[in-house]
């Protein structure tokens, strides 16, 4: 706004003018010299007031001047009274209300026409506009700045009673004198009076006298009831405040209606529709008048102005319009030829048209219409240049396009639109609602005035465009180029408020800088986005801004544009490289001229990148960057990674996921070189990968060729660095293991770190664990190191998707752990052995368990040690533990599932040492397994802080090592039954030694005999010893039975006998069996147990020092007696030679014939008498002789014996003849028997000498008993066993 | 002037870790040459593009304060100057499409637009000088289901091209995805509502 005419744009605000004060400066009237001549000179006669009082006002009034207050409808209405004030001493000057005609003009001779008009107007011949002129910022002055709507006289008001009357007089004649003047002046300004009171008097008689005094200088002067203001003297600025607002508050309204006279005959003006003739027609020029169209321009330009100055900025607006339409109508702008002056001042007009109409959309708050208006004014007047101007393609055209920018960015400003407060952070206003749903351009949303600004900028940097494209010819000044040239030109550039081309781009020196505009536009810009936080817009301009700076070479400002945005705007880590590689390479060059090195090494570094694009002819060398700047120290510079990215990544891997203390973990870095091709190698002198967690930091240090085992391949180098421990001196402390833990170690290597464009170093390191925890590898820090600078670049790793591990140079195989820059170190793993020498497979029940065990201590140093035992199983017993030295303990908590012994106290175990531990267990009685787990759990004299353990499992299996299987076999009882007729026999039912118990009775009832047949088989996986077979027998109380033989197939030493596994060893035992009395003839169970004594055969303690296991097997139970009848066949050889078997040759034939002696015997325990037919059938394998068919009566309570004797005519054969049993008859087998020695005792001895023959008795029941028939066949049942025994 | 109609200057994808994906620019209508030229070079383009994410980090943090912004269409970001505007829309998975559209992209020829008979031709005539809200809405919708088509890709892995947790990515190189982006900037026209 600058660039056009002081008050052409400045919003119309109405003009108070004070009088009568001093105001300590000197007052300008502000005309030109022209018109200072013809001026009018108002002046005061009285002396100007000086007191505190009257300057208080006066500030006052001038603190409140309205024209730089924002021009919006929200402030005005807050508003009570708006005004521009001047202030003058004793005199003021107005310009001449009618001009004089300057001198040498004589008006033409009938002159009734030739009226006198205003300076300002064309149609006075003083006036630039006479005679074809539209109107100029001469007129907008003259309201604004010369000729007041208020003339505010200041005058004392004495209260001195003496002087009262002669200073009101003064004041009469003074105010009637001004009065006078202003009214010869011809102006309408409202006279205004304030009296200030120099007394304070507070009685109301004087304020009385002061109210009449008031009135009479009012009357006296003719001046209105609102033109007349007393400020009392008061010491209390409020009440000034109160008074001034109240004066100013009034005038305003005065002023309105002064303007409103104005504007009022404006219109009555135009609305007479003729074109005023001048004073003296124009003889010169064209000798054109202004037309009738461009009158209509005036007045409607000047009634918007007095609209204006109203604040009716709907009037104003409209008429605004109206004057601007005229304006560019076919009838005055399209008339006016581009050579004349009277176009740009037709252009310059509707600009300012065009800036009060935006003024008043933006006060009305039509942010978009403001925003279109502007653009069509725009498109208006490019239109207009095109068609009858000199286009839009030159310099002039882009300075307005630029100017017009910068109006609007000053119009929004002076807005002071809320809503763009940087804090509303608001880019753009949403359009009014009038607008709302038009199809709108994006610009006509009010932007902020950074876009603004940085349009102008744009338009300037096309005017530079322009400008530098001007011929050489035209760049020369008029005075050196020949006059046809000047002449031609003249008319080629549009130079419409911007200077000639010899001027904008003068040959050999310096016109206009436009480098300077677009910075000054562009950083104001940038000011703007910066407060609104738009920094990437910000880099941006500042981007362009810099791009100015370095065509006028100013690189001090380049560089320090720039650098914040190097540093601070993550272009490049978000990958917008085209943006990131032009501020590099700005910055580059600036920071080489500027000498800034650290700078240079930044961005050389950066630019390294392939990411890039390679700049041609660019020598690529980091260590040459600082060839050619003086550096005052060595500088270096340190780059985190991220932010700025280097050509080089590193990636990092483990390749386990788990490692323990103490081991070795083998890991890999990898350096890759994204560097340009050609670009010069870069050594580093160093390389640190840096972990977080417990893990040294590993160093290489580059050393020349250091590889003798280094694999190549393409572009990838793969090499082995043996690391060594390396503690730095200063943080070396004690050796203790605390302190070595916190001191600073590095693990060192050194390796060949040259790094050749493109090029990828593997480095397998292995490195060795110590601390238990998590571990990530973190960083890398490269350093550069060279005579000129030091480089340090660190970089982060990152997990990756995808983990390739290098086996070879040329090979890579992918990792397949999730996290392979984590590690996780376990603690170290225990040392300590625990072993079991002796485990047996199985163990058995019944025998006490001793289980052995060593401890053996595998660490480095003695540890303290204690014992845990745990034995879990199904009831598991009670475990008791044996430690030398140590007390025996057994465990406490035994329950159900579960034995534990904790905490057994072990002692000190020395390295290399081991310890035997027994554990002992009880018998067990069932078969079960059990887990027995121990766990020693030490401490080592190194770290007592951390118990170590170690545990160990092992299984136990308890089995029964013997199973039983057992017959009973009846046997015929030698003794014989007592008689019921036997006195002896019989008990006397005892009545009164009923609890005489304690004393035996001896049995007196009906006894058995019976053999009970075990056979036992050894279950067990190994030989056992049995010393012993027997059986346990329960008493009863109604028998008493008794063990009369044994037959246990044991050695009779003593020694025992080894059984082997899986086989079946046979034991028979004969029992006696007798009831207590006879009465008592029911059945009776029989309960025994079989006892074996055994030991295990392989063991080598002693078998007669140890005592041997009792393995019970109990037997089922078996039932004895009954009231059934039983028949049993026994079987004895009658054999003369048996005593005597070598001698056989004295033996007759038939004593040499074996004679068989069967007797049958049938007992009847029942109560009834039985008869029983025997009938023998008859065989032709052997002879008998004894009743073949007899009948035997049995008595209750009896028994009888049948004898046969059988002789067989055959040799004992091994066929078995027996016949079939039917229902009546009964099988009987007869078995030879080899060892009977004579008597009725049946020999049993299995083996292949036994022989059979088939001997068939019938026996049949008697008759007359109905239960015979069930007799039968209980007698066979009874016979059965016994004759399975045989 | 009034026979120069909107057009597309640049689409962009732009990455949830702010980092460029594809960038397509499309020539417009230039009078003084009677050609069609790039209204920007790559570059500027880029600036543009990259300065769109001021816009949209300040915009969601209004719109998380107000509550709106749902749809993930932030309309008009901002109006570069007076020809070129920037549009945004942003997929909840945070990829951002732009559209810098040049206001003065076509030229609609007296020829051409006495040609345009169909009604829907004479609105892109009448309409020619501004855009409504919603009218970018057809372009973002296309945008999206052409990234979606190549999300869909088994080959495409999304977060190689925006690491969820690190910085920048791959741009996109998927020839049928520039394909789509030619094929959308090059077909819209104001007023068009299905691409």
């Amino acid at each position: 706004m600058d660039e056009y005419p002081a008050g052409s744009l400045d919003h119309s605000v109405p003009l108070l003018h004070t009088l009568g004060t001093r105001t300590g400066s000197t007052y300008d009237a502000g005309l030109s010299a022209a018109l200072k001549e013809q001026a009018v000179l108002i002046r005061s006669d009285l002396p100007p007031l000086e007191s505190d009082q009257a300057r208080a006002l006066l500030r006052y009034i001038q603190d409140r001047d309205a024209s730089r207050l924002p021009c919006n409808a929200r402030d005005a209405a807050a508003r009570k009274y708006r005004f521009r004030t001047k202030t003058a001493e004793r005199s003021l000057l107005l310009p001449p209300r009618r001009a004089r005609l300057p001198e040498g003009i004589e008006p033409p001779t009938p002159s009734p026409s030739s009226v006198l008009h205003s300076p300002y107007s064309p149609l006075s011949p003083i006036s630039p506009l006479y005679p074809d002129g539209l109107i100029d910022t001469e007129w907008l002055r003259k309201h604004q700045d010369l000729v007041p709507s208020i003339l505010l006289c200041f005058y004392t008001l004495v209260s001195d009673p003496t002087l009262a009357t002669l200073c009101d007089n003064q004041i009469k004649t003074d105010v009637n004198n001004i009065r006078a003047l202003l009214s010869q002046s011809g102006y309408k300004t409202r006279l205004a009076v304030v009296l200030l009171s120099d007394h304070a008097s507070s009685s109301s008689s004087s304020a009385d006298n002061v109210q009449e005094r008031l009135e009479i200088i009012r009357r006296g002067c003719s001046l209105d009831s609102k033109a007349l203001f007393l400020v009392p003297s008061s010491d209390s600025q409020e009440e000034l405040e109160r008074v001034a607002e109240n004066m100013l508050t009034t005038l305003y309204t005065v002023s309105v209606e002064y303007y409103r006279d104005l504007g009022r005959h404006a219109r009555k003006k135009r609305g007479r529709g003729i074109a005023p003739q001048p004073t003296v027609p124009p003889t010169s020029g064209t000798s054109q008048t202004l037309s009738l169209a461009g009158w209509n321009v005036r007045y409607d330009f000047k009634s918007a102005v007095f609209a204006e100055y109203r604040l009716e900025m709907d009037v104003a607006l409209r008429s605004y319009e109206q004057a601007y339409e005229n304006l560019l109508s076919s009838e005055l702008m399209e008339l006016i030829p581009s050579w004349s002056p009277r176009w740009n001042e037709a252009r310059f007009l509707a600009d300012v048209i065009a800036v009060r109409c935006l003024r008043c959309l933006l006060w009305n708050g039509q942010h978009s219409a403001a925003a279109r208006r502007w653009q069509f004014h725009r498109e208006r007047i490019a239109d207009f240049v095109d068609r009858r101007g000199r286009g839009t393609n030159n310099y002039g055209w882009e300075a307005w396009e630029a100017r017009w920018a910068i109006v609007m960015a000053n119009l929004i400003d002076k807005a002071g639109i809320p809503e763009f407060a940087p804090s509303a952070r608001k880019l753009y206003l949403t359009p009014e609602k009038s607008a709302m749903g038009e199809r709108l351009q994006p610009w006509e949303l009010l932007h902020h005035t950074g876009y603004w600004y940085r349009l102008a900028a744009k338009h300037l940097q096309a005017r530079k465009a322009f400008a530098h494209a001007i011929p050489e010819d035209d760049r020369r000044s008029p005075s050196a180029s020949p006059a046809s040239h000047v002449a031609k030109s003249a008319f080629a550039y549009d130079t419409y408020m911007c200077p000639d081309p010899y001027e904008e781009y003068p040959l050999g020196r310096t016109g206009v800088d436009h480098g300077h505009m677009i910075v000054d536009r562009l950083m104001r810009a940038r000011a703007e986005f910066l407060k609104r936080h738009q920094t990437r817009f910000v880099a941006e301009v500042s981007l362009e801004c810099a791009r100015e700076l370095a065509a006028a070479k100013d690189w001090q400002n380049v560089a320090e544009l720039l650098r914040p945005i190097w540093r601070d705007v993550p272009f490049r880590s978000e990958g917008w490289t085209s943006i990131a590689e032009e501020l590099n390479w700005l910055l580059r060059t600036a920071a080489a001229e500027v000498g800034d090195a650290e700078l240079i090494l930044l961005t050389d570094w950066e630019l390294l990148s392939q990411d890039f694009s390679k700049r041609p002819g660019w020598n690529y060398d980091i260590t040459k960057s600082l060839e050619g700047i003086a550096v005052k120290s060595k500088p270096s510079v340190s780059i985190k990674g991220g932010r700025h990215p280097s050509s080089i990544s590193a990636t990092f891997l483990f390749k386990e996921e788990e490692g323990k203390a103490g081991q070795d973990v083998r890991s890999q870095l990898c350096i890759k070189s994204n560097a340009h091709q050609g670009s010069a190698p870069i050594v580093l002198s160093s390389v640190e990968v840096g972990f977080k967690g417990c893990l040294d930091s590993v160093v290489l240090e580059h050393q020349d060729h250091a590889q003798a085992r280094q694999q190549n391949r393409g572009r990838t180098t793969l090499a082995a660095i043996p690391l060594k421990r390396h503690v730095d001196e200063d943080a070396e402390s004690d050796a203790t293991a605390t302190d070595e833990a916190n001191s600073r170690v590095a693990l060192v290597g050194s390796a060949d770190l040259t790094l050749l464009p493109g090029q990828t170093l593997v480095f397998n390191l292995d490195i060795p664990l110590r601390e238990p925890g998590e571990t990530v590898a973190e960083s890398l820090t490269l350093k550069v190191e060279s005579d000129m600078f030091s480089l340090q670049q660190s970089l982060s790793f990152q997990e990756r998707n995808l983990n390739p591990w290098h086996i070879s140079a040329s090979a890579t195989k992918h990792l397949a752990h999730p996290q392979p820059l984590a590690i996780r170190v376990l603690p170290r793993p225990p040392k300590m052995e625990v072993r079991c020498p002796v485990s047996k497979e199985q163990y058995y029940t019944d025998e006490p368990i001793s289980l052995e065990f060593e401890i053996e201590n595998g660490e480095d140093v003695e540890a303290l040690a204690r014992l845990d035992v745990v034995l879990f199983g199904e009831k598991p017993p009670s475990v008791t533990v044996v430690i030398p030295g140590q007390a025996e303990q057994t465990s406490a908590s035994v329950r159900s599932e579960e034995t534990r012994l904790s905490g057994a106290p072990m002692g000190t175990i020395p390295s290399f040492k081991s310890l035997n531990v027994g554990l002992r267990l009880p018998p067990i009685e069932r078969s079960s397994r059990y887990d027995l787990t121990l766990k020693v759990t030490y401490f080592l004299p190194t770290n007592p802080g951390t118990p170590i353990s170690q545990t160990a499992t092992f299984q136990l299996n308890v089995v029964n090592p013997f199973e039983a299987n057992y017959d009973l076999l009846p046997r015929v009882h030698p003794d014989p039954w007592p008689s019921v007729f036997d006195p002896d026999t019989v008990t006397i039912p005892a009545t009164s030694d009923s609890d005489s118990d304690a004393t035996p009775i001896s049995a007196k009832g009906v006894s058995q005999a019976w053999c009970l047949v075990t056979r036992y088989a050894s279950f067990a996986s190994e030989p056992l010893l049995v010393t012993d077979v027997d059986i346990a027998i329960q008493p009863s109380p109604t028998l008493r039975c008794s063990l009369t033989t044994k037959h246990t197939n044991l050695p009779p030493t003593g020694v025992g006998r080894v059984v082997h596994p899986k086989t079946i060893q046979e034991a028979t035992f004969s029992l006696s069996i007798q009831k207590l009395t006879v009465d008592d003839r029911s059945h009776a169970p029989l309960d025994t147990a079989l006892i074996i004594k055994w030991i295990r055969a392989d063991d080598d303690t002693n078998t007669t020092t140890t005592p041997p296991n009792i393995t019970t097997l109990p037997i089922p139970r078996f039932t004895v007696f009954g009231t059934e009848p039983r028949v049993l066949a026994s079987v004895s050889h009658h054999n003369p030679n048996h005593n005597h078997p070598g001698d056989k040759s004295s033996s007759s034939p038939l004593s040499a014939l074996p004679l068989i002696k069967l007797t049958i015997t049938i007992e009847n325990p029942s109560n009834h008498f039985l008869t029983f037919g025997l009938a023998m059938e008859p065989s032709e394998s052997f002879a008998f002789s004894g009743p073949k068919q007899t009948t035997a009566s049995l008595l209750p309570v009896s028994r009888r014996s049948v004898e046969y004797r059988l002789l067989p005519y055959e040799p004992p054969s091994r066929s078995h003849n027996a016949t079939t049993t039917t229902t009546t008859a009964l099988t009987a087998g007869a078995a030879e028997e080899k060892g009977g020695e004579g008597g009725e005792e049946e020999e049993k001895e299995e083996g292949p000498r036994l022989a059979s023959y088939g001997v068939l008795l019938v026996l049949g029941s008697g008759g007359g008993f109905d239960w015979c028939a069930s007799s039968g066949a209980a007698l066979y049942a009874v016979v059965a066993p016994h004759q399975h025994g045989l | 002037m009034a026979t120069a109609i909107p057009s597309i200057a640049c689409l962009g994808v732009i990455g949830r870790n702010n980092n460029p994906l594809h960038t397509s620019i499309f020539p417009s209508y230039d009078p003084s040459t009677n050609s069609f030229q790039p209204v920007r070079t790559p570059l500027q383009f880029a600036l543009i593009l990259s300065s769109t994410l001021d816009v949209f980090e300040l915009r969601s943090r209004q719109n998380a304060a107000a509550g709106v912004g749902l749809t993930g269409d932030f309309g008009l970001l901002h109006a570069v100057d007076d020809r070129l505007a920037a549009y945004g829309f942003e997929t909840n998975t945070g990829t951002r499409f732009v559209v810098i559209v040049d206001m003065r992209g076509r030229r609609m020829d007296g020829a051409v637009a006495a040609g345009l008979a169909d009604s829907r031709d004479k609105r892109i005539a009448g309409a020619a000088t501004g855009l409504r809200e919603g009218e970018m809405r057809p372009v973002f919708k296309a945008m999206q289901v052409a990234y979606i088509r190549l999300m869909q890709n088994p080959f495409f892995d999304p977060d190689e091209h925006s690491p969820p947790a690190g910085q920048g990515g791959k741009k996109i190189t998927s020839r049928k995805f520039g394909e789509e982006m030619r094929r959308i900037g090059e077909n819209w026209t104001p007023g068009v509502t299905n691409l």
